[in-house]
């Protein structure tokens, strides 16, 4: 048996314990080795996932950011298991913590006081500085660097939903913050669910020990329809309306493609292991109605092996949609998500879901992997086992963000320049007024000029 | 079976305390009081005790020797032994006051005898929760790069066991040009209206400089086979052509390049744009120097010794912003025109006389054969000569052209990009003007450094610019394009053309 494969088994065999992988696996490349020999594709031993996290002391969680997402993670954290509490809020708005509360009590009967409810742009120290275990960020997205080193200093477990950055600048800051958070032994879970997806995981397994061979490019996809918005109300100044409207303005999401195609490219880094060193991007604005977006982006990522990797990702209506990814390898190919195709097309390997009453297999008998990666969460605090998804997804996060900039300015971008970027989206000041931000659309390349006659 | 213990017990014995006796050797020999009692380098053991590792806010004291030898385990008995056979060799063979100290305070030495895996030993965790920004970009880029002798925590950390005075390795705003006092500015640039040697004059400054009138000429560029020291890419010998130009007695002194520096500075980098947002046209202004990190002078001094640390774009933005202050070309010299101008009529590997054999200064036999370096300590300030450190130009003699410096001091930026066999691409025959290839990646340098032996300051010596080894501990995201970060031994001299602005018909 080679010795990569001993160590594969090895990392699969302490990973299905706790059912929680943070861990880069080797990686398997066109090019790295093997390609020559029939590699025996190892039997792989099944994951074992806990369907709830397992008892202990009281686990008390903080939100900031109590808008849909927030709302939404913080009834998946009390799914995941017994003795969990939520105790702490914070919001730039008001109405948005009065929201929460109403659903919180509706859906868990759970009450949280109003002196444990801070409202405005610092409300997030005044959680933290509460009695709280974890925290769950789910603010837009441009406030998460200064959020995430702000609850590691605090030594809070965290649940932050992705992306994590808006820019070059933000993506090195999360870098630093998510060592310094290692060092500490906190668990950082980063709202990439399909890494806590049964589904993805037993087929990213199956890629791992062979299945496909030596991976040598790929596709991923994330077109939609149009996403929500909100107009101006009269009584908002400029920077609540931005706020409040944050996914249609790139300072506050980072564009589309990094506030939501992220998960899919976050699936590339996954299973490649690795991160492209360039990117040659398109994209514009067709359709959207307010902000300063595109609503398209076409992104070409090349790895440093030469393997290419195709990006899109749209949201406007009446076009057809596609959110998946999908992997090439020598050997085959996979969805990353339940099944393996040899190289002619036909099924080499498919996920076996729960069967429904007629014995049909029914993926929504799945465990949601929205609960799940909560389960992760609480299991990995009260077993001690820490594990920190923080690197990981902030180099997902910066290759969409090197994918953007690339289609906004028409240039090859290289992951050296990100790295070395001064690029800081944002206003300086911080108040309920006008917001100084650059408004205008990006638009690539150079104008033409005819010459004067 | 009693002869068997009659060997072995007082074999054991002796082995015992042969065994003790060495461990009480080697712990007695690294205590700091036995560091220090040859009484060799007090500076260094004033500077220690004002250092952070001296007066920790612990109170615990960091030895010399969990520096200054790697941890047990990685080389300790090792490297104990080399240094102090070496040092008991120095203390009875030489005399320590000729011991060049300064040399040793850089940081091309500490790297040498301070030792990472020391450094590492005890700063264990690169990313404490209380680290700071700026810590955690210079720490982020440390760990992301691959690892290579040159890039040494030190590099960031050198007033670490040793205190220096003044020592910052962050951006330094500060640093300018002193107040001209009350010399008084120029108005205008120095007229030129033929080919003769004049004195140029900075506007708006009080700085002026020599430039001398270089006659065309032909010569035989390259090194013929059987020099000494020579490399490859000197040959083969191609006889060349160059046009009369004028070219600067000195490299660019400091006094010049500040002129340049204060008159464009830049506050901080312009921050890249994501697409082009503004739809008017781009104003063409030269923008220059964002400041520089730590001391660029590395504390040797400015004022006429020549201008350091800054790349090769800084040096060709000089360029431009002379020509358009002065209304002249000042640019880089072209690799043929350098050569030409160093050899000054010449064609021996040094414009002087002379073996470079004989003038070596390293190396085994050269200490042996004690070299009469006079004639080469005269011309060219070179390692044999040189405290490690640039020299102002009033050191040596000038070359048959008047030139200064041309060899050793610092070296010099052409404007060729560097090919290693670019001469062999040029044809036999006369070759005129040439100028090195049409792309490349790193640039031309010439003439040699301070740090150079005397097989590196000829003629014909090549050598071409490492952007990324100098920009290798640049702690700042995103790296400078104006300064290097590990380079203090490369400067320039500009080249004027005789054209229509200086006399020519």
């Amino acid at each position: 048996m080679k010795k990569s494969e001993i160590s594969r088994r090895k990392f699969l065999g302490t990973s299905a314990v706790v059912g929680a992988a943070g861990i880069v696996a080797p990686v398997m490349l066109a090019g790295c080795g093997g390609t020559k020999e029939d590699k025996k594709v190892a039997a792989v031993p099944e994951e074992k996932w806990l369907d709830q996290a397992p008892d202990g002391p009281v686990l008390k969680a903080g939100v900031i950011g109590c808008g849909g997402r927030g709302t939404g993670a913080a009834l998946n954290f009390l799914d995941a298991g017994p003795n969990l509490q939520i105790v702490a809020l914070a919001d730039t708005f008001r109405d948005r913590i009065d929201g929460f509360r109403a659903e919180l009590k509706k859906q868990k009967n759970v009450d949280i006081p109003e002196e444990k409810c801070f409202v405005g742009f610092d409300a997030y120290q005044k959680v933290l500085a509460e009695n709280v275990d974890l925290v769950i960020l789910a603010t837009p997205p441009y406030f998460r660097p200064g959020h995430l080193e702000a609850a590691v200093a605090a030594r809070k477990h965290i649940f932050t939903e992705k992306p994590l950055c808006v820019d070059p600048e933000g993506a090195r800051r999360v870098m630093a913050t998510a060592r310094k958070a290692k060092e500490l032994e906190l668990t950082i879970v980063t709202g990439t669910q399909r890494r806590h997806q049964r589904d993805y995981r037993a087929t990213y397994q199956q890629v791992q020990a062979g299945m496909i061979g030596d991976i040598v490019g790929g596709n991923v996809y994330w077109n939609q329809s149009k996403l929500w918005h909100r107009d101006k109300d009269k009584s908002w100044s400029e920077m609540e309306w931005m706020i409040r409207n944050w996914v249609n303005w790139s300072w506050l999401s980072g564009d589309h493609i990094v506030e939501q195609h992220v998960h899919n490219i976050d699936v590339m880094h996954w299973f490649t292991g690795v991160h492209p060193v360039k990117a040659v991007g398109m994209g514009s604005r067709l359709r959207r109605v307010t902000g300063d977006q595109y609503d398209f982006f076409d992104v070409d990522f090349v790895f440093e092996n030469g393997m290419h990797f195709h990006s899109m990702c749209r949201q406007i209506n009446g076009c057809v949609n596609n959110v998946s990814e999908r992997v090439q390898g020598t050997k085959g190919s996979t969805n990353c998500r339940n099944t393996i195709l040899d190289l002619k097309g036909a099924e080499l390997w498919k996920y076996a879901y729960p069967v429904d009453a007629q014995g049909k297999p029914d993926p929504d008998k799945m465990k949601d992997p929205y609960v799940q990666e909560h389960i992760d969460l609480v299991t990995s605090i009260r077993t001690a086992k820490p594990f920190n998804e923080l690197e990981n997804t902030a180099i997902s996060t910066m290759t969409a963000i090197m994918g953007r900039i690339s289609a906004y300015t028409g240039k090859e971008t290289t992951w050296d320049e990100m790295m070395n970027s001064e690029i800081k989206l944002g206003p300086k000041v911080f108040a309920f007024g006008p917001v100084e931000v650059p408004k205008d659309v990006p638009v690539a390349g150079e104008e033409f000029k005819p010459e004067k006659k | 079976m009693r002869k068997i213990l009659l060997w072995f017990l007082p074999g054991l014995i002796v082995g015992a305390a042969l065994i003790l006796g060495a461990g009480k050797v080697i712990t007695s020999t690294s205590t700091n009081k036995y560091c220090v009692s040859c009484h060799i380098h007090p500076a260094a053991d004033a500077s220690w005790k004002r250092s952070v590792h001296y007066d920790t806010r612990s109170g615990y004291r960091v030895e010399c020797v969990e520096c200054h030898l790697p941890p047990a385990g990685h080389g300790y008995l090792w490297a104990k032994a080399k240094t102090g056979l070496r040092d008991l060799w120095n203390y009875w063979t030489k005399d320590s006051a000729s011991f060049d100290w300064q040399a040793k305070r850089g940081l091309e030495y500490a790297r040498s005898y301070a030792y990472e895996t020391s450094c590492i030993r005890c700063h264990e965790n690169l990313f404490p929760a209380s680290l700071t920004k700026a810590g955690e970009d210079a720490h982020l880029y440390y760990t992301q790069q691959k690892k290579t002798p040159e890039l040494h925590c030190i590099n960031c950390h050198l007033n670490a066991g040793h205190f220096i005075k003044g020592y910052t390795h962050g951006s330094n705003k500060s640093f300018g040009p002193a107040s001209s006092g009350s010399r008084e500015k120029f108005r205008e640039a120095t007229k030129v209206s033929e080919f003769k040697s004049f004195t140029e004059q900075i506007p708006n400054s009080s700085v002026t400089f020599n430039m001398k009138a270089v006659p065309g000429g032909k010569f035989r560029m390259g090194s013929p086979e059987n020099e000494p020291f020579r490399r490859k890419d000197e040959g083969p010998v191609r006889d060349v052509q160059v046009s009369p130009f004028f070219m600067a007695e000195v490299e660019v002194t400091w006094d010049e390049y500040l002129t340049f520096y204060a008159q464009t500075a830049g506050e901080g980098r312009s921050s890249d744009t994501e697409g082009s947002r503004k739809k008017g046209p781009v104003t063409d202004a030269i923008t220059g120097a964002t400041p520089p990190y730590g001391q660029p002078d590395q504390g040797w001094g400015l004022g006429t010794r020549p201008a350091i640390s800054f790349s090769y774009h800084a040096a060709e933005t000089y360029c431009r912003w002379l020509s358009m202050v002065t209304g002249k070309t000042y640019r880089l010299p072209t690799e043929a025109e350098w050569e030409y101008a160093s050899r000054g009529g010449t064609q021996t590997p040094y414009f002087f006389k002379g073996d470079p054999g004989k003038f070596l200064k390293t190396g085994f036999w050269a200490k042996l054969s004690k070299n009469d370096t006079s004639v080469i300590n005269s011309y060219v300030i070179y390692k044999g000569n040189s405290p490690s450190k640039t020299m102002p130009p009033d050191r040596v003699r000038a070359n048959p052209f008047g030139l200064k410096n041309m060899l050793g001091n610092v070296a010099e930026f052409c404007s060729d990009w560097y090919s290693e066999d670019i001469l062999s691409t040029y044809p036999q025959g006369l070759v005129i003007d040439p100028k090195g290839p049409v792309t490349g990646t790193e640039h031309v340098i010439r003439g040699g450094t301070y740090l150079d032996d005397a097989g590196n300051v000829r003629c014909a010596s090549r050598d071409y610019t490492k952007t990324s080894k100098w920009l290798k501990t640049d702690p700042q995201m995103p790296k400078s394009i104006w300064w290097y970060s590990d380079c203090f031994y490369v400067g320039f001299r500009v080249v004027c053309e005789f054209d229509a602005k200086t006399g020519k018909l």
